[in-house]
């Protein structure tokens, strides 16, 4: 297992590079000069000749790369030259925020998604399982932006039950704290199910068609438990696959659905960081989450080796 | 604060003196101390330091009016009153000119208010090694002088007729800041701001929350009302207002593009929608160096044939109001006669045909909801006349260096309300300035510009600025389409809010009722 452990983790290696060097590319790349962004309506050629030589914006891209990854593996991801704030001030600051929210939408997700999937499957074709496909698919098509301002005028402008928008840390007030993530993270997982439950059922039903389930049933096992415990565990493989790349999703979704609920997270920072091109927290935000998504993947890889041994054993 | 007439603010210096009277400031309703509102604004606070931000947005001006002062401030009739400086004086040339600084004013961190921190602000903003952005808006200000401890000499490199106008906005080139306080926080002092203004930071959690607390020593006794401010960036215009009928915001920026709501709101008796018609305009200008726009009878064309009324139903369900001059109805220039085009399809259709050639162009818009609209619009009034354009899509961020490098044949600009027209005005028009965009040169022009700033006579000086209108709009190198009106909405408990100058929602004086 260890060295299981220790190829996987060596290989993250050149994941990681690769990512940084997007990420600079596509900050680099992006149309608009940075001196021209920071001088604004002042921008005389002069001027911007000058500010691209301080911020050595006028040596050649590969150089400019190899000096940042080298701030980088010193672990100063550098400073906003809007705010002074350091990248990692920013991450850190915002990091809670968005945790929590991916965690509670992918929470609600799953809660939602494998009861429906388990119920289809069981009574594959029937008229709940049409019903239920149905309007999974239907959620999926239903982007966040637009379920998410149909709960904020239901549940906090007619019923007045919970806030539209804001935040408060959990520290301060668990409860407030929860009040304000349950709109954003319902919002995420109303795009969640649908998918979680689509994978459940089409490997459940796969599953329960298995030899071993026929026997199962015919020594008289309780159904639930031929469920829960013999079938559930064989066939959330693609599940734990699809809840790792969710993760990636989800980062997505909360920058619409931070920037509607106004959540101090990391998806309004990127969002900022793109709209006012601070290059630096973009390329720092981005390689974080980055980094994130890839650990994240990591994780599910070492979770397939813990359900199914052949992995484990490298002979998948 | 901001109601109070200059003869009021002198007479409340001797009453406060002699019976120690709390707040003049009168009206017929009665102001309440206490309680606390929260502000839903439309963008994240980035800082206050001018070498870090540069120049502060509209959301940065909010938290700046109530942290800090100004020299001077308008009031609900657009006339200058005393703020910071008790009264002003200038030379015949316009190009000194003197305040005399209001005593005994304390920054919140104790540093006092002087002549010598007016010069500080100045000073820094300006020196070269600081490279601040903030520096292109004062260059007109050669250097500030402290030659006692209550009075601040502007020595200017042009006249300026106006000067204590212009240095009535809350932006980050004229609020006062304290020197000790940059000086002892550096890097940090970006997002812990000392003012001499009404409230004072408590905390500011990045991306959430701006608490401001009342400043118990404000020099101006009985002000503020409110206990707390608590500003929130709610970036998303729907849920800002939905924000608003839920009660966790108690007023809230919007626009003209967030029409529904806003009519919406004029019907609720439950909410107050605040609206100010400001001066300057949504503007385009024409490079008058590239064709087919080095023809008069083109550009004439193209202004003829868009039908304003039309294009406000069509973008913002007739909320903006057409603009026929660069100075809006909020401007004190109010011209009897600005030489505007008149609307009239066939004109545009025969001007055109009289050219004679194809006339295809790309017309820089914003990558943007809002941008496409305005250029789809405006692309099927030009198609009428017999005119393409294409739209080129690009970033905000590109239309400045594109614009600078007269790298369009069209572009989008916009002339911002402040209160006087001469800064714009010179910038946009005048040979030689790096954003007279159009590339149009002409000496009777230039002159009207240089006139106009260098006369202390209003009367004379709206004249001018009616000539200078006359000649643009004859010869459409620029051409405006809305007034820039600026929208806050509130409760309607919210009282006392000043008029929207600049769309800076001024809370620094409200109360609940």
């Amino acid at each position: 297992m260890l060295g299981f452990v220790a190829r996987r983790l060596f290989h993250l290696v050149p994941v990681l590079i690769a990512v940084s060097l997007l990420t600079f590319l596509i900050a680099s790349l992006l149309p608009g000069d940075l001196a021209y962004v920071i001088l604004g309506d002042q921008a005389t050629p002069e001027k911007v000749e000058a500010l691209r030589h301080d911020m050595g914006l006028d040596q050649p891209i590969w150089w400019r790369y190899i000096s940042w990854l080298g701030h980088v593996l010193e672990g100063d991801f550098g400073r906003s030259f809007r705010t002074g704030q350091t990248v990692l001030q920013a991450v850190v600051e915002r990091l809670p925020v968005s945790f929590e929210l991916m965690l509670l939408a992918e929470i609600v997700g799953l809660a939602i998604g494998v009861p429906v999937a388990i119920a289809c499957a069981v009574r594959s074709g029937s008229a709940f399982d049409r019903l239920m496909t149905g309007s999974a698919f239907g959620m999926l098509s239903m982007p966040a932006f637009l379920s998410a301002i149909l709960l904020i005028y239901l549940f906090a402008v007619e019923l007045r039950w919970l806030p539209a928008t804001g935040y408060v840390p959990f520290a301060e007030d668990p409860v407030a704290n929860l009040r304000f993530f349950v709109l954003p993270a319902l919002t995420l997982a109303l795009t969640e199910w649908p998918g979680i439950m689509r994978v459940l059922r089409s490997d459940m039903i796969a599953t329960l068609q298995e030899d071993y389930i026929a026997l199962a049933k015919a020594k008289g096992l309780k159904p639930s438990r031929i469920l829960f415990v013999h079938a559930l565990k064989p066939s959330s493989l693609t599940l734990i696959t699809i809840t790792g790349i969710n993760i990636g999703r989800l980062i997505g979704g909360a920058l619409i659905v931070e920037t509607i609920f106004a959540l101090p997270g990391i998806g309004r920072l990127l969002l900022s960081a793109i709209y006012t091109r601070d290059l630096i927290i973009l390329q720092g935000v981005v390689l974080f989450v980055a980094g994130g998504f890839v650990l994240m993947n990591f994780v599910v890889d070492l979770l397939y080796a813990v359900l199914d041994p052949r992995i484990r054993h490298g002979h998948a | 604060m901001k109601a109070v007439s200059r003869s009021r603010a002198v007479a409340r210096i001797f009453a406060g003196t002699l019976f120690g009277v709390a707040s003049f400031a009168g009206g017929a309703q009665a102001q309440k101390p206490g309680g606390s509102i929260t502000v839903g604004l439309e963008l994240d606070i980035p800082g206050f330091d001018p070498l870090k931000v540069g120049v502060f947005d509209t959301a940065a001006e909010t938290a700046a009016a109530a942290i800090f002062d100004t020299l001077a401030t308008l009031d609900d009739k657009g006339e200058v009153q005393p703020k910071l400086a008790l009264s002003w004086s200038h030379s015949d040339d316009f190009k000194t000119w003197t305040f005399k600084l209001r005593p005994n004013v304390k920054f919140q961190d104790g540093t006092p208010f002087n002549a010598e921190a007016v010069k500080a602000n100045f000073d820094r903003q300006k020196d070269p090694a600081n490279k601040c952005r903030c520096a292109f808006y004062i260059s007109g200000i050669h250097d500030v002088q402290a030659p006692d401890e209550l009075t601040a000499v502007f020595n200017l490199n042009d006249p300026a007729a106006n000067l204590p106008g212009i240095i009535t906005q809350p932006s980050s080139n004229f609020v006062m800041q304290s020197p000790t306080a940059w000086k002892t926080k550096g890097d940090d002092y970006n997002r812990n701001p000392v003012g001499t203004g009404p409230y004072m930071l408590k905390s500011w959690t990045a991306g959430d929350r701006m608490v401001l607390e009342k400043n118990p020593d404000y020099w101006n006794k009985g002000h503020p009302y409110l206990d707390r401010i608590i500003l929130k960036p709610l970036p998303d215009a729907q849920s800002r207002f939905a924000s608003l009928q839920s009660g966790e915001a108690d007023i809230v920026w919007d626009d003209e593009y967030d029409a529904d709501n806003i009519q919406n709101a004029q019907k609720n008796p439950k909410m107050t929608v605040h609206t100010y018609v400001g001066s300057g305009a949504q503007v385009y200008a024409f490079n008058t160096k590239a064709a087919p726009f080095d023809d008069l009878r083109v550009r004439q064309a193209l202004v003829m044939a868009i039908d304003r009324k039309k294009m406000s139903q069509a973008l913002t369900n007739g909320l903006t109001r057409p603009a026929s001059n660069p100075y809006g109805d909020g401007s004190w220039v109010k011209c009897k006669d600005d030489g505007a085009l008149p609307t009239d399809l066939q004109k545009a259709k025969a001007l055109i045909n009289e050219y004679g050639k194809p006339v295809d162009f790309k017309m820089i818009v914003t990558a943007t909801p809002r941008g496409r609209a305005v250029g789809q619009v405006l692309q099927q009034f030009w198609k009428q006349a017999g005119a393409n354009m294409e739209l080129e899509q690009v970033d905000q961020a590109t239309i400045v260096p594109r614009a600078f490098m007269r790298q369009f044949q069209l572009t989008p600009w916009r002339i911002i309300d402040l209160a006087d027209p001469d800064p714009q005005m010179y910038a946009n028009f005048h040979t030689g300035s790096p954003v007279a965009l159009a590339n149009y040169s002409n000496p009777e022009l230039d002159k009207l510009l240089e006139h106009a700033r260098t006369t202390a006579d209003t009367a004379q000086r709206i004249e001018d600025y009616c000539a200078i209108s006359r000649h643009i709009n004859h010869e459409a190198i620029w051409f405006w389409t809305f007034q820039n009106t600026y929208y806050a909405i509130s409760t309607a408990r919210l009282k006392g809010l000043p008029k929207i100058y600049g769309g800076v929602i001024d809370v620094s004086n409200v109360w609940l009722e």
